[in-house]
């Protein structure tokens, strides 16, 4: 063997193990997903999915309010260093797709959430459209299917399918953990429907200031009859509030939801006016993202619609 | 001295009126246009006379009722494991599972009595309504398994629609679980769509 070769067969080798020894850290880091999320039950949902497999990132900080967010440059600036990003897609984080598309990453994937959940209309009194007339095509949705335990639990099984797609080694357990925390969200609501002794009954109306909570509601087989704002995180005028009061003395609504992360001074006026129980349930889009905030609040929310039914039973 | 006459014209008259109003005119025929070639056309999303749309054609209870049957099948499927044999309903009952599960909310939306149904190699869950006003029958038709580790078969079947059937009047389990049999029958396939947003932007 010539000194020559020799001399290149030893440069090569360096240069290779030189090359393994930076890229090994890199591939390994590659393997990590970055995943980026717009509201924070999805904050608790993908959390609950990937463990310690993965890294969740907020898109929007804690504290802002979804429903009037404007994206700030330091937000958009994050978005640089994820690999994926799960929407709710179907109309609470529509500044998401600007964001990315502003962004350092334009093409980067997203996972609709909502993919496999059977959505409803967008307001309650037009949940049924074909029959109200109101939005006969049906076209504009009710986004809130994060406040619900079947939505909830159909869209962890949609993440967790499509996030395996994009890290097939972890699929295996993405798919485990999301059944895991599926049959935990279900437990949720055995525990509180059993403590309801017999159901609603056909006679009970209620009513809702945001119209965000039919598809929790149709857990319990309850309709929304009437919704206050008239468009989703609008206030209603004193004319529309006075419409809306007759609405429910017609209507005999004997409950109505309100918020109870964003408040509103008029909502006293309703109780005043119609006599109605009310009670606050949370929209969990408030306070700090948590891997357990999705359960925690839910679980309180589904306490507060047994106690309204049983008190209306009264 | 001579007296010198001027008249002088009222601001906004005529020639200026008429200015005004064809700037306007312009203005609304630009954007006329610009509105009337930049529409999108609405899209008709037409069921077909046997089906149903899940968001228009149903009750609120029916909704509920297709939205839990819709994760069930997940879980029934993670269930059988790949064997072709499917979970008793009271089995799933006892797992507590929406709407096998006898409680508050089942009683609330129509009582339905779960049965496993077969028709030879076809197997389907039927619900049989206590009350037709409330919510219709339901009946989840149940595809053969796939192997059990078979996911990419498992993730493909729960990215297509589930398979579930409504009826408005039955009182009895189908003869059969074909799809003509079930539409001449009276039975309607129930269709849900996703639409990503129309106040969203599509890439």
């Amino acid at each position: 063997m010539s000194p020559i070769f020799s001399r290149r067969r030893l440069l090569q080798t360096g240069l290779a193990a030189t090359a393994a020894l930076t890229l090994f850290p890199l591939a390994a880091q590659a393997r990590r997903l970055r995943i980026g999320i717009t509201l924070h039950p999805y904050y608790s949902y993908v959390s609950n999915i990937v463990g310690d497999l993965a890294d969740v990132v907020p898109l929007i900080p804690a504290g802002f309010n979804p429903h009037a967010y404007e994206p700030r440059a330091e937000d958009i600036k994050r978005i640089g260093g994820l690999d994926v990003v799960v929407l709710n897609g179907i109309g609470h984080d529509d500044f998401a797709e600007r964001m990315i598309a502003a962004s350092s990453k334009p093409k980067m994937p997203v996972i609709e959430a909502n993919a496999q959940v059977p959505l409803l209309a967008a307001v309650g009194a037009s949940a049924n459209a074909g029959r109200s007339g109101k939005d006969n095509s049906g076209q504009v949705v009710n986004p809130h299917t994060f406040l619900s335990v079947a939505a909830s639990i159909a869209q962890v099984n949609t993440i967790a399918r499509e996030l395996g797609k994009l890290d097939p080694a972890n699929a295996e357990a993405y798919r485990t953990n999301a059944r895991a925390y599926g049959q935990k969200l279900r437990k949720l609501r055995v525990d509180a429907l059993a403590g309801l002794a017999e159901a609603p009954g056909r006679s009970l109306r209620v009513a809702t200031i945001h119209g965000a909570y039919d598809y929790l509601l149709r857990e319990f087989g309850l309709e929304v009859t009437a919704v206050v704002e008239p468009a989703h995180g609008i206030e209603p005028s004193p004319a529309q509030l006075k419409a809306t009061i007759d609405q429910m003395r017609n209507l005999d609504v004997k409950v109505i939801f309100s918020e109870m992360d964003f408040p509103s001074a008029y909502v006293d006026t309703i109780r005043r006016e119609t006599g109605v129980r009310l009670y606050a349930l949370t929209h969990i889009s408030y306070g700090d993202y948590t891997a357990q905030k999705f359960e925690q609040d839910t679980a309180k929310n589904l306490a507060t619609v047994v106690r309204a039914i049983r008190e209306a039973g009264q | 001295m001579s007296v010198t006459t001027r008249i002088v014209r009222p601001a906004g008259a005529g020639h200026e009126t008429l200015a005004v109003l064809a700037g306007c005119a312009l203005i609304l025929a630009i954007a006329g246009t610009v509105v009337t070639l930049r529409a999108a056309p609405a899209q008709s999303h037409a069921v077909a006379a046997n089906q149903l749309d899940a968001r228009r054609d149903l009750t609120a209870a029916e909704q509920g009722i297709y939205a839990d049957l819709r994760i069930a099948l997940d879980e029934i499927d993670a269930e059988r494991a790949g064997q072709a044999r499917l979970p008793a309903v009271a089995a799933l009952a006892d797992m507590g599972l929406p709407p096998f599960a006898q409680d508050a909310s089942s009683a609330q939306r129509g009582a339905h009595a779960w049965t496993l149904v077969a028709d030879g190699a076809a197997q389907a869950y039927l619900g049989l309504s206590a009350d037709h006003t409330v919510a219709a029958s339901v009946l989840l038709r149940v595809a053969a398994a796939a192997p059990a580790h078979d996911h990419g078969h498992a993730d493909h079947a729960a990215e297509s629609q589930p398979d579930i059937w409504m009826h408005r009047s039955v009182q009895a389990a189908p003869a059969a679980l074909d799809d003509a049999q079930l539409a001449r029958a009276g039975w309607r396939q129930v269709i849900a769509r996703f639409d990503a947003g129309v106040t969203r932007q599509q890439r």
